[in-house]
């Protein structure tokens, strides 16, 4: 990581070596520029632009624009509504995340057994990955109809539930029914990174701890567990990412609703900004959420940078 | 060892049992967009039926009630392949600066492109939606392509990273003996080994693209309109018609998920940046 600021003088290089290495530094910003203007158009020339517009009342459609200071940030940070969308946000992620760990942990572990009908298996397993979620959120919805869906008509049928049970008209099942479908679509991603974590690990100290005469339990927790960790923290930190990152699923399936109960933050930007047009309100929530979502960068470096830069070392 | 073989066997069971689940929402839709008008929505759900394309024919052309899904399809595909080629001129070269070990900025720039991964799109959209209004591009191609382009980068850029420094350095060594410049370099000796990574990135944007919803939905209205943000329409105030939904519904997941078990593997490996061979 230090290396780029190390001064040239540092490197032993033979002298007409430099040249060179000056000629490889031009080429470098050559090839690296239009990628590098593209995301700095699209990441921080908006985040300037929410900066400015978080400290003024911007008028969209003629008028002028004026400074108006904090009050975005204050109007934001005493808005019952968005409040309770950061709240929601944050159980979403955490309960959702934790979710497809486990399940994904547990579903891993059958999955990396050399046994036939394996590959087949994490074929299938990706499936959910396929489906766009916009589309997935839609099936869904249908499947919950408490009128023809097949959810309903099933598990009623079995009296799991209650006949017509109206899955997105109450808070609790609304978010059984997101949370649901989350899982659905992303625990596959984890049992997979986690599968492939399990099928690199050698198989020695296994066989130790078996000649040890450890049990099959004290094997994977004191064993096992531990050199999966890299890859548990992969997956944790992508998931996490992603689950902030969450729109296309409680737009389509819920709309935030019954009333604001299932309405996380990014729903809450879409309607101030796009069905309010309160710019500078929407830009303030929109900084608040990237400010929260830098504190996660530093592990994503760690976990994920450094693996992918191991073949550098 | 019994115990070892019940416990091994209760896992495949517990697997088995969850893939068959998770499989249901994708057998409702392939077997609702297969049901005859009037079938689809019967209670209780109808198993034995003539299975009818009738729902694809009506929802491409707009036969049914609302518009022709095929212009949408259509919008889709050229959102996607401008996405997807326009990323892959990007990424290649950006990928083979930041593998450059004359590059000094290399590692900051390659750790500050990760790092964009986590920029959450939403706070985009409102910049944009001004911009498009200001520039004219509102509901037109480039303003999905652009910001696709922008989206996929660091997992395109990572992909192709991560498999320029698994060839040996001495190749290029040996090539610039040789007289050729960089460009030569990139496009003569590391293209041909790097074809196969280009594939893998190429498809991940390609399928991330293709299934893009919130700018798709904030930034088009009719022109550029793509088919997932377009499937909303056969949800209405009056009711569904789950035979059009569910069709339209397969013509989108349809090709993703045929890419997607093709290329499994490489598909997780790219979705973790590579970070998980």
């Amino acid at each position: 990581m230090t290396a780029h600021t190390l001064p040239a003088k540092t490197v032993p290089a033979v002298d007409d070596s430099r040249p060179a290495r000056r000629r490889g530094n031009r080429s470098g910003w050559l090839f690296a520029s239009p990628a590098l203007l593209v995301l700095v158009a699209l990441t921080v020339v908006p985040t300037l632009y929410l900066l400015v517009s978080s400290f003024r009342r911007v008028e969209l459609f003629g008028g002028q624009s004026e400074f108006v200071g904090l009050s975005n940030f204050a109007a934001v940070l005493t808005d019952p509504e968005i409040l309770s969308s950061l709240l929601a946000t944050l159980v979403f992620v955490v309960v959702a995340v934790s979710l497809e760990m486990v399940l994904g942990l547990g579903l891993a572990i059958p999955l990396s057994a050399k046994v036939r009908g394996s590959g087949p298996a994490a074929a299938l397993m990706l499936l959910p990955f396929a489906v766009a979620p916009a589309v997935s959120a839609l099936l869904f919805r249908q499947l919950v109809n408490p009128n023809y869906g097949w959810v309903d008509h099933y598990l009623g049928a079995l009296g799991v539930i209650p006949a017509d049970l109206d899955w997105l008209g109450r808070p609790a099942t609304a978010w059984l029914t997101v949370l649901g479908l989350d899982v659905w679509q992303w625990t596959p991603f984890v049992a997979l990174i986690l599968m492939a974590g399990l099928q690199s690990l050698s198989p020695e100290p296994l066989e130790a701890a078996a000649i040890d005469g450890a049990s099959r339990w004290q094997a994977f927790r004191h064993v096992t567990l531990p050199m999966l960790t890299p890859f548990l923290g992969i997956a944790l930190v992508l998931r996490t990412i992603q689950a902030v990152k969450t729109f296309d699923s409680f737009q389509v399936l819920t709309r935030g609703g019954p009333g604001d109960s299932t309405e996380i933050v990014n729903l809450a930007i879409y309607r101030v900004a796009l069905q309010s047009f309160r710019i500078g309100a929407a830009a303030a929530v929109g900084l608040l959420l990237l400010v929260l979502l830098l504190a996660l960068t530093p592990v994503l470096l760690r976990l994920v940078g450094r693996r992918g830069d191991n073949e550098e070392a | 060892m019994a115990n070892r073989k019940i416990s091994a066997w209760l896992g495949q069971f517990v697997l088995w049992a969850w893939l068959l689940v998770s499989l249901i929402p994708v057998v409702f839709m392939v077997v609702t967009s297969l049901k005859p008008p009037g079938v689809a929505t019967s209670v209780p759900p109808s198993w034995s039926f003539r299975p009818t394309l009738d729902n694809y024919a009506k929802v491409l052309t707009g036969g049914g009630t609302g518009q022709a899904f095929a212009p949408l399809v259509l919008n889709s595909v050229i959102v996607t392949v401008g996405a997807t080629i326009l990323t892959m001129l990007l990424a290649v070269p950006a990928a083979y600066a930041l593998s450059l070990r004359e590059f000094r900025p290399r590692r900051f720039l390659s750790s500050w492109i990760l790092s964009t991964y986590m920029f959450p799109p939403m706070v985009s959209v409102v910049p944009l939606f001004i911009l498009a209004g200001n520039l004219g591009l509102f509901d037109t191609y480039p303003i999905l392509i652009v910001p696709y382009a922008a989206i996929n980068l660091p997992i395109a850029v990572w992909i192709l990273r991560s498999s320029i420094l698994q060839i040996p350095y001495a190749l290029q060594e040996a090539a610039m003996l040789d007289g050729l410049s960089r460009w030569g370099i990139l496009r003569r000796v590391l293209w041909p080994l790097l074809v196969p990574s280009v594939a893998t990135a190429a498809i991940l944007t390609a399928i991330l693209s293709w299934n893009e919803f919130l700018l798709a939905l904030s930034l088009t209205r009719q022109d550029a309109k793509t088919a997932p943000v377009g499937i909303m329409e056969f949800t209405g105030m009056f009711g569904t018609d789950w035979g059009l939904l569910t069709a339209a519904s397969t013509v989108i997941v349809a090709p993703i998920v045929v890419l997607t078990l093709i290329l499994r593997r490489r598909i997780v490996s790219g979705l973790t940046f590579g970070a998980v061979k």
